[in-house]
């Protein structure tokens, strides 16, 4: 029997993994600094004798679509939203450093501050802690403002200032958490030059139309190799009658 | 074959009719005194290594970037938005507002103390003053049966006129609670909140002073539900829950032509 069908299998694996990538693009089109992933096939050659000249495809996410969301006021004090292409430095779960356009920061129960999926962002002195306060308010520059409890609150004091890292010319990729690291290890440099925008949110990148485009895209290249499994098999019903002896 | 595709699609469903329950409440409470809106947290599901980069795919091939594939959303959980509601003057001399940070204090049946912006408070049969629903204000204040001319300071002294005497008295003096991450405390219905690990520990003393607000008498703070920013997110919340929707019908779309071919 021919291969041809097996050559279409890798191709509708690829299909229906390009379809989770784009379903997830859809379920995070309201995340907050959510960056859609870009799925793509990739060719590659078999080798060895008989096989020369047949390719199967892979899927592949090449990527995060790094494109800037849109920035909506809020009027929360604590949430900040990044110009440019700069990112937030956080503390990953294992402890590396991570990277995220996600600004929606929140004091936890330990009063460190933390962006609202719970990664502890970064200050020059390392993860930041709030002290008792009666207000807090983080600047265009990023730093951090308190009116300690029981403080004058004309004149607040500054906690730490949040880092931000330039991505200018680094290759960053996402990892399993959701945040972004650079490709082949290292840190990215501090931007002093970073400008927040204050009681501001960024959304999520995901444009629903382009992602329902490619919904469709993904659908039909499932269907056609389906097609190409089904002639394959009239082919080979064809040759097993053409075979058959006449009664 | 697996049907990935299918319960990514189905969390952002989940995820956004959550965020319609967020947006219903806060519209539901547009007249609410002192409620504060909430907002849902969306927050993405891990993601799964379907392919490591740099494993081998064909004889000296390497994939370049591998395939992780995101699991989905959820909900994270809600943030009240603490910003301060509009006042309304009601001419009620036991509505109190407040202008700034601070909760006022309230027993509540269970022996907690509960804290509340919603100052709409009464004079209960026994004189002392309530909430609405009949839970005595901390620190209690009784007010005398016939006593005229009520008023409520800036600084949460209530004071009033009593027959036989021609200066006002002053009957009690109001203390606000007010919390280090008032985002922290939790809501428990019938307007209260109770403090939490999170909202750190109250710290109560007269109002206008330490960062407490100072006290409106005769106002109500009504809800900072603002209707057009809830409308908007209610159509973003829709349409996300409809691509989603799309997706799923696509999804089984494919998985019918699959089995209705092979």
């Amino acid at each position: 029997m021919d291969r041809v069908i097996y050559t279409s299998l890798t191709a509708m694996r690829g299909s229906m993994a390009r379809q989770t990538a784009i379903a997830n693009n859809l379920a995070n089109v309201n995340t907050p600094g959510f960056r859609g992933e870009i799925a793509e096939a990739q060719t590659i050659w078999l080798q060895g004798s008989g096989v020369g000249g047949r390719a199967v495809s892979s899927e592949e996410v090449i990527g995060a679509d790094m494109r800037s969301g849109a920035i909506a006021a809020t009027g929360r004090d604590l949430d900040v939203a990044m110009r440019g292409d700069a990112m937030l430095v956080v503390q990953a779960p294992n402890g590396e450093e991570g990277y995220t356009r996600r600004g929606d920061l929140q004091v936890a129960a330990s009063g460190l501050l933390t962006t609202g999926d719970g990664h502890p962002v970064q200050g020059a002195q390392g993860p930041i802690t709030i002290p008792a306060a009666d207000a807090i308010k983080i600047d265009e520059e990023g730093r951090v403002w308190v009116v300690p409890a029981g403080g004058d609150p004309e004149n607040p004091q500054q906690v730490d200032r949040l880092r931000i890292a330039s991505t200018a010319g680094s290759d960053i990729v996402k990892g399993l958490d959701g945040l972004f690291r650079v490709r082949s290890g290292g840190i990215l440099p501090d931007d002093p030059e970073a400008r927040l925008v204050t009681r501001s949110l960024e959304g999520s990148n995901v444009t629903a139309t382009t992602a329902l485009v490619e919904m469709i895209e993904a659908s039909k290249s499932w269907d056609s190799q389906l097609k190409l499994i089904g002639d394959a098999r009239d082919m080979d019903s064809a040759t097993a009658n053409l075979m058959q002896l006449p009664r | 074959m697996s049907f990935g595709a299918l319960h990514v699609a189905r969390t952002g469903l989940d995820a956004q009719s959550f965020r319609m329950q967020v947006i219903a409440n806060n519209l539901a409470n547009v007249n609410t005194t002192g409620f504060k809106r909430d907002r849902a947290n969306f927050e993405t599901l891990s993601y799964q290594m379907m392919t490591q980069p740099g494993a081998t795919s064909a004889a000296d091939n390497r994939y370049a970037t591998g395939l992780n594939l995101g699991t989905g959303v959820e909900l994270a959980g809600t943030s009240r938005i603490d910003t301060q509601g509009s006042f309304a003057a009601t001419g009620n001399a036991l509505d109190m507002a407040i202008d700034g940070a601070g909760f006022f204090q309230v027993q509540m049946p269970d022996g907690r103390i509960g804290y509340t912006r919603a100052g709409n408070f009464d004079r209960a049969p026994d004189g002392t003053i309530v909430t609405s629903d009949g839970k005595p204000l901390i620190p209690q204040i009784q007010v005398p049966e016939d006593a005229t001319g009520l008023s409520v300071g800036v600084d949460g002294t209530v004071s009033a006129t009593v027959p036989g005497q021609s200066d006002a008295v002053e009957l009690g003096r109001i203390e606000l609670a007010r919390f280090a991450n008032p985002a922290g405390m939790q809501a428990i219905g019938d307007n209260m909140l109770v403090e939490t690990a999170a909202s750190g520990a109250p710290q109560v003393g007269a109002a206008g002073e330490e960062g407490r607000g100072s006290l409106r008498g005769g106002m109500l703070e009504g809800s900072n539900v603002n209707v057009v920013e809830e409308l908007v997110d209610m159509i973003e919340t829709q349409r996300a829950y409809e691509v989603n929707s799309k997706m799923i019908q696509a999804t089984d779309e494919m998985m019918k032509n699959a089995t209705q071919t092979l």
